[in-house]
């Protein structure tokens, strides 16, 4: 493996569709978050749904058939009840497949799972492609927490005022929480959790006539 | 060899600034060619999805062919550094509404350096409008200089912003060469029937096989055909 492969895929310049997302920050800023909290926010979502997603990444840099991944897309889809939470999944990991289609067309079975996929949730892609990147299981699931918290500090750059240095500084902050949680969703195998507000801001938000991000 | 028919539908790029008629040109192509082409528009919006509603609302085609993406305050970036929306926006038109022959990108409006990446648009229009200053074609830019078509819009106003149609379309043929430029007004039928008629033509050399997408590229450093003179 190559570390640079790391490197590459948690670069936000690596087209994946994700600069239109904002990890449900915009729904929780106008449901009254205050900017002091988006830390609290990121690390709340680093212990439920974060890591849920990056034991699924975990377990898909492992999965060695196309079937494999497919059955890890229904569990996930299971354990994300928002419909529009699912879509946003399904639109990042879209936008991945097709950017590491561009570098491996034919491997597999990132090529089959990216040619049978219906739901392309973005910790199953992200999985398969580490896996083709010899990226190891726990690389996944830590590229996955990542990629969920630096969404959201960099979104808070857009709907706050705030300095993207300091917005960067909480990534700092947070960086044995990833690391902690990376080596928790190795060893976990599928699990669950239940963020309700989470949820339902997700369905406001898909309505809502005025947003700058997708979810 | 001769060209291959292609397999999926022209993707035709709709840029320019904040104002300039990007939409409402939309909903005049569409309410004029919806009967004989079929149709699909992604709508890029910065703050809303007015765009998508105001063309549903138009009723120009069937509100399932209108999809809106969201770009996270980056409209540039949506259509040129990372297109993945907005592929996946055509994709899934197509997939939900297809076949289709044509797909109509409208990037949210933005400042005279955004450019469709060739990867999203086979082939791209840039909109200009009286309104906004006559000298804006002389300020350049890529869309400007090199998109496949130049339009400037709504020269039914020019004689109340004191603009000069003129003064444009010259400005706009010394940046683009032979490069086609439409001084248009969407209230008029002539003007309507030009946009139209580069449209099928675009149209016809993609089902033909050999419409190459041409990038407008980078907007600072210009290149020219010619020599500078040397003082």
């Amino acid at each position: 493996m190559s570390a640079v492969l790391e490197l590459l895929l948690a670069d936000a310049r690596t087209p994946s569709g994700g600069h239109a997302h904002s990890g449900g920050l915009e729904a929780a800023l106008a449901a009254g978050l205050a900017l002091t909290d988006v830390p609290a926010f990121i690390r709340a979502r680093l212990r439920t749904v974060g890591l849920v997603e990056a034991a699924f990444a975990a377990l898909a840099a492992r999965a060695g058939t196309v079937d494999e991944l497919l059955a890890l897309d229904l569990e996930l889809a299971a354990r994300t009840p928002a419909d529009p939470l699912r879509r946003a999944a399904r639109a990042l990991g879209a936008g991945l497949l097709r950017t590491a289609g561009a570098w491996w067309p034919e491997a597999q079975p990132l090529a089959g799972y990216r040619a049978l996929s219906e739901l392309t949730p973005r910790p199953i892609a992200l999985g398969a492609i580490a896996r083709t990147a010899a990226l190891s299981p726990l690389a996944a699931a830590r590229l996955s927490l990542y990629d969920d918290a630096a969404t959201v500090a960099s979104a808070a750059v857009k709907l706050a005022a705030l300095d993207a240095a300091v917005a960067s500084g909480w990534l700092v902050a947070l960086a044995a929480d990833i690391d902690d949680a990376a080596l928790k969703a190795r060893e976990t195998g599928p699990r669950s959790t239940c963020t309700p507000l989470l949820d339902r801001r997700a369905l406001a938000h898909a309505s809502a006539e005025r947003r700058l991000f997708a979810s | 060899m001769p060209a291959e028919p292609p397999t999926r539908a022209l993707r035709i790029g709709i840029g320019g600034p904040v104002g300039t008629g990007k939409s409402s040109l939309i909903a005049t192509l569409c309410r004029e060619l919806a009967g004989e082409v079929e149709l699909g528009v992604v709508t890029n919006d910065i703050y809303t999805d007015e765009d998508a509603r105001f063309l549903r609302a138009e009723g120009v085609l069937p509100a399932a062919r209108i999809e809106a993406v969201q770009t996270g305050c980056c409209p540039h970036t949506a259509i040129r550094d990372d297109i993945s929306a907005n592929l996946l926006a055509v994709e899934e038109l197509e997939r939900s509404q297809g076949p289709l022959a044509a797909v109509f990108v409208e990037s949210g409006g933005d400042n005279l350096t955004a450019a469709f990446s060739p990867a999203l648009a086979d082939t791209q229009v840039f909109v200009l409008d009286c309104a906004g200053g006559d000298d804006v074609p002389r300020k350049g830019g890529p869309g400007v200089a090199r998109a496949d078509l130049l339009v400037i819009n709504k020269i039914d106003l020019a004689p109340y912003v004191g603009a000069s149609v003129e003064v444009m379309l010259s400005d706009a043929r010394a940046q683009r060469g032979p490069r086609p430029v439409l001084a248009i007004s969407l209230r008029d039928g002539r003007s309507v029937e030009h946009l139209t008629g580069w449209v099928l033509g675009q149209l016809e050399r993609w089902r033909a096989g050999t419409l190459r997408a041409v990038d407008p590229g980078p907007p600072a450093p210009h290149a020219h055909h010619h020599e500078h003179a040397t003082p």
